[in-house]
């Protein structure tokens, strides 16, 4: 375990354990520790079940670990989250259809009030900035029923980003999309993230997508989740869609999927 | 073939919204004329059915007196809807975020809506009298359940995320109410609204039927004592129209304020 120290903007994960109570109960996670670098983009892979999602909500604070401990920017998840330290994408864009795409990424600045760091004058500026970024200039003005679901997606990104968390938190963003969608929102988050810099963490079915994004990806095993392998993704930066196309990209992509599968065989073999 | 696809494009939305209706203007005019001629032809008497063209003279020389009858029946019908909708929208915010005051008090609205309002009138004139406040009371009643089930269902339709989302930024409850909840409900509140519009209209003539001496329930009924079957159509006509109306007026002020696309729920 590594020691926490005041300056430490680390996430650090300890024996992390998910147990939902009920008639059923479901071990989601199992002494899952590893730890996310500041401003690192990691990737957590696995199949469906493995408790990526409940990892998410565990980091965020949305819900408390059984057992071990969180710890975010030297803080429990609850002060991180009092802190607004915590962008969140989920798979589905939930955007409030009664607001344009502009009043849909100054939301969050109009709830945190007095507590945003977004001066009042600069919050249009910069949203318009932000939907910029996400390449939706022109579109202020629309309405999430008038936008395509990758569209929807961007403004989704964008208003997680208006209030500058540090930590952004992604649920399987792209699942719902078709591939060229995915391929072509793959590049603008690398983009927006070499701008941002923030630390990103990146829920994922697709090994291609986690290592075309990633600093690091995190393998998990199915129920209860426990964490099978990090790997080191070693391409170089900034990424062009060139790099999926390596022979090293290939045999990365093969190695990673025959671990799922092992595992996989593995564990169906069990009584 | 282009041109042809041109010209259907262009046809005014006047004129669209007028082929629409036609065939039903059609019908209703053919049953008008055929409702005239079977009356004539087979010497109906005119207390059992009344020729159209008896329940238009009618309309014609009371017009105003029926006007003023139907207004009062409105009045009555919007002030109960007022106080009803009211009461129902604010016990609803109250359900979404008191479980225990809902689980109180739900089964009762039941109980309520179960109860049928004919047999609840009479006890209402007792207690209320002749006047407005029993009419009022009634329509009030009528409106409650709709809105006050369709409201607390618009409260919790937003999504799951939707609320994580607030959670992660510490949005008050407040914040989560006006911000996400309410408007999320609008929706769903209009849907009831029309519904308790028409309604409102049916509960205050039911009312006027146990004791009053004006509106359009008091017209009828004082019609159909005197057997002039007439008046009873013209009665009939007017509280419809009413109704109608009234659906119109927050149709109208629902395509005001729902004014995002795809806001309205399906008919």
């Amino acid at each position: 375990m590594m020691n926490v120290d005041a300056t430490n903007n680390n996430i650090v994960l300890s024996n992390v354990g998910m147990i939902f109570p009920g008639e059923q109960q479901v071990e989601a996670l199992r002494d899952v520790s590893f730890t996310i670098r500041d401003k690192e983009f990691v990737s957590l892979v696995g199949p469906s079940g493995c408790g990526k999602s409940t990892l998410l909500r565990l980091v965020s604070g949305l819900i408390a670990p059984t057992t071990g401990e969180i710890s975010v920017r030297s803080k429990t998840p609850a002060q991180a989250q009092a802190d607004v330290d915590f962008g969140f994408v989920f798979q589905e864009p939930v955007l409030f259809p009664w607001l344009t795409a502009l009043e849909n990424v100054i939301l969050p600045i109009q709830i945190l009030g007095k507590r945003s760091p977004v001066k009042d004058q600069e919050v249009i500026a910069y949203a318009r900035q932000l939907l910029a970024d996400v390449e939706l200039s022109g579109f202020e003005k629309h309405y999430p029923e008038q936008l395509s679901g990758g569209m929807k997606q961007r403004v989704a990104i964008a208003r997680a980003l208006i209030y500058h968390p540090p930590i952004l938190l992604m649920d399987e963003p792209f699942g719902a999309l078709d591939e060229f969608t995915r391929d072509r929102l793959n590049l603008l988050l690398l983009h927006v993230w070499e701008k941002i810099r923030a630390t990103i963490i990146f829920v994922t079915h697709s090994i291609t997508e986690a290592l075309f994004l990633s600093d690091r990806v995190v393998m998990l095993s199915s129920r209860p989740g426990r964490v099978m392998s990090i790997v080191d993704v070693p391409f170089e930066r900034p990424r062009t869609f060139d790099v999926r196309f390596t022979q090293e990209f290939t045999e990365l992509t093969a190695e990673l999927r025959h671990m799922l599968q092992l595992r996989e065989v593995a564990d169906d073999g069990q009584p | 073939m282009m041109a042809n696809h041109d010209n259907v494009k262009k046809k005014s939305p006047i004129i669209h919204t007028l082929s629409e209706w036609f065939p039903a203007i059609l019908l209703f005019l053919g049953t008008i004329v055929l409702w005239q001629i079977l009356v004539t032809v087979l010497k109906v008497p005119r207390y059992v059915l009344p020729s159209p063209l008896n329940i238009l003279e009618i309309i014609i020389k009371r017009g105003i007196d029926l006007v003023i009858q139907v207004g009062w029946t409105m009045l009555e019908a919007i002030m109960g809807f007022a106080l009803g909708a009211g009461v129902a929208f604010i016990a609803a915010s109250i359900f979404v975020h008191v479980r225990l005051i809902e689980r109180s008090m739900l089964p009762w609205a039941i109980v309520l809506e179960t109860v049928p309002i004919v047999a609840i009138a009479p006890l209402l004139t007792i207690w209320l009298g002749f006047g407005l406040a029993p009419k009022v009371v009634i329509a009030a009643i009528v409106c409650f359940f709709p809105v006050l089930v369709n409201t607390t269902r618009g409260l919790r339709s937003v999504a799951p995320q939707a609320l994580e989302l607030m959670h992660l930024l510490s949005a008050s409850r407040w914040q989560v109410y006006f911000r996400v909840r309410l408007p999320s409900a609008t929706p769903f509140i209009f849907s009831a609204l029309k519904v308790a519009s028409s309604l409102s209209v049916i509960g205050a003539i039911v009312a006027e039927f146990t004791g009053a001496d004006r509106g359009i329930g008091y017209v009828v009924v004082s019609a159909s004592y005197r057997l002039d079957t007439a008046l009873l159509f013209a009665g009939i006509t007017f509280s419809s129209l009413a109704g109608v109306v009234f659906y119109q007026i927050i149709s109208g002020l629902e395509r005001l304020i729902l004014y995002w696309p795809g806001a309205r729920l399906p008919e």
